[in-house]
């Protein structure tokens, strides 16, 4: 293919020098876009799956402190009778007062002060139960007790990452289109360069497709050419931007890796666009073309 | 394609042509070309002889009438039936045409090329006529290398090489002086004893006089056809010969290079 014979001068002009930069810069831009999508898809669905099986109970202390073992104990016998609970754990006043340091300071824990009771629940992979009907269940028989459910606020998280997801596949749109416009550009300037050549071979009986094959398998290589150059650009850039991630990291987000098949996507980027170079220039072609008779 | 050697090879119907909103340049053009028949197209200097070749060769539409090319209306054949009925139609284009960049072999090996023939027919073919019009030792020289004379033979050699049924030259002997001129009207009347239909566009009246073949008379975008047949009427064709060595040597035995090679066997030639 790369050695393949052409009867239009079309490695000569100038455009074949400059359509694989630009080709080069679409890559180089679809490429950082589509790893960010890819990212953000993958961190939706660790938080996804990490937060969105469990539930926190929560027992306000009453005023007798004497009372809240039994409402306690009140609401382990409901969990125990809910199916839908894969396990729970309450949690013990030192892990509490940890969770409350950075609060209340170390000291915290040597006051007298009334500590709500938590249940961290883990529900079955399952389960349909939400945290509403359960919170119901609880308020009837123990006062005071509520259900913390993390789906709620984590639903806002993951709307947020869909929308930035939705952002990044427009900039893969956009830069769809900028692709075949620049390569209808360049397609267009070819025919008027070579037009007299070309006026030749379709004189001479060349059939249309024949025509079209000699600038499409130019644009599959120029495309190919500069898909590599911004693939090759684009690579350490996302190096450099997973290790900036991987500084700022704290335990509230999730590890931002990009697995095998997420590379893969991103290595066929420019086979992706030198095909739809290839496609567009042989359309172009062809429909030029129809306007001789 | 089969062709009827008792139906025109080409036939005109009252052919109108103008360019966009201009006048008529061509007007009620009628005419039909018998299989094997020898013309000249003669005419003033912008009477129309180009146009009608373009007609002809199929770079045109005509703005009213109807062509028929080997029997086939041209406004109701589908377009991609075109290019084979183009190949078998040969130009030897005013200003050649050649392709610049590509060298005598790859030009003349064009129409083969596009009509998808095998690599080593291509091969010894090619050779073979380019050795017959004695360029035998320019196979890989660029046209803007060539004199014009060269030139000239590289591009009939590319209007020959598929053997057409039928042979278009534009003024051929324009740039030429007579000794050559004759020459080339030499070999046209050689492809025409083959079979091939041939019409030669020139303003060389004492050529057209010394051949003696009927003649389409443009004048002011009409035509008449002058000292041959009454249009329709078919002439049967002439005997299909091999080239004489006689008449090649006759042809391009003083040409200014190469020696002439053998006669190239048309019958092959795809």
């Amino acid at each position: 293919m790369f050695t393949r014979r052409s009867d239009l001068p079309l490695d000569k002009d100038a455009l074949s020098r400059f359509l694989p930069w630009l080709i080069a810069f679409m890559v180089f831009l679809a490429v950082l876009a589509l790893a960010g999508m890819l990212v953000l898809n993958s961190t939706a669905e660790r938080w996804d799956q990490g937060v969105s099986g469990t539930l926190t109970i929560q027992i306000i202390p009453a005023a007798n402190p004497e009372d809240d073992n039994g409402r306690l104990q009140k609401v382990l016998a409901i969990l125990n009778r809910t199916p839908e609970i894969d396990h729970y754990e309450t949690l013990s006043d030192d892990k509490l007062l940890r969770l409350l340091e950075p609060w209340l300071g170390a000291q915290a824990g040597t006051h007298d002060l009334p500590l709500p009771r938590l249940i961290d629940v883990e529900l079955k992979a399952d389960s349909k139960l939400d945290g509403e009907t359960l919170s119901r269940r609880l308020a009837a028989e123990v006062p005071g007790a509520s259900v913390d459910d993390h789906r709620v606020w984590l639903s806002r998280l993951v709307r947020l990452i869909q929308t930035v997801q939705g952002l990044a596949s427009m900039v893969l749109v956009f830069i769809a289109f900028a692709t075949v416009g620049t390569v209808v550009f360049t397609t267009r300037t070819g025919l008027a360069i070579h037009r007299s050549a070309i006026e030749v071979l379709h004189l001479i009986g060349a059939q249309d497709s024949y025509v079209a094959g000699q600038f499409s398998s130019r644009a599959l290589i120029l495309g190919l050419k500069g898909g590599i150059i911004g693939l090759l650009l684009a690579g350490p850039t996302l190096f450099a931007i997973g290790h900036l991630a991987r500084q700022i990291e704290s335990s509230l987000l999730p590890t931002i890796t990009l697995e095998p098949a997420h590379w893969a996507a991103l290595g066929a980027l420019p086979l992706v666009v030198a095909l739809i170079a290839m496609m567009t220039a042989r359309l172009t072609v062809l429909k030029t073309l129809s306007r001789m008779l | 394609m089969d062709i009827d050697d008792n139906k025109p090879i080409v036939s005109f119907e009252n052919v109108g042509l103008r360019y966009g909103l201009g006048p008529e340049v061509l007007q009620d053009v009628t005419f039909s070309l018998a299989p094997g028949s020898f013309h000249f197209l003669v005419g003033e200097s912008g009477a129309g002889k180009s146009s009608l070749l373009k007609l002809i060769y199929l770079a045109l539409k005509p703005s009213r009438g109807l062509i028929s090319l080997f029997g086939r209306d041209i406004a109701t054949t589908p377009r991609r039936e075109l290019p084979a009925m183009r190949r078998r139609v040969g130009v030897v284009f005013q200003e050649f045409r050649l392709l610049n960049h590509l060298s005598a072999f790859d030009n003349v090996a064009l129409p083969l090329r596009v009509a998808g023939a095998k690599k080593s027919d291509i091969q010894k073919h090619v050779v073979e006529l380019l050795s017959w019009v004695g360029l035998k030792d320019h196979l890989d020289a660029r046209p803007p290398t060539l004199s014009g004379g060269q030139q000239q033979r590289v591009s009939i050699a590319r209007a020959v090489i598929a053997r057409p049924r039928v042979l278009l030259a534009d003024e051929p002997t324009g740039n030429i002086d007579d000794r050559m001129g004759l020459r080339l009207m030499h070999l046209f009347e050689e492809l025409n004893k083959l079979g091939t239909t041939v019409v030669i566009a020139t303003h060389n009246s004492r050529l057209v006089e010394r051949m003696g073949h009927p003649k389409m008379l443009l004048d002011e975008g009409w035509l008449e056809i002058v000292g041959g047949r009454a249009p329709g009427e078919s002439q049967a064709p002439a005997h299909k010969k091999e080239f004489s060595e006689t008449v090649l040597a006759d042809t391009f035995s003083d040409v200014d290079d190469d020696a002439p090679g053998a006669p190239p066997d048309f019958e092959k030639l795809i």
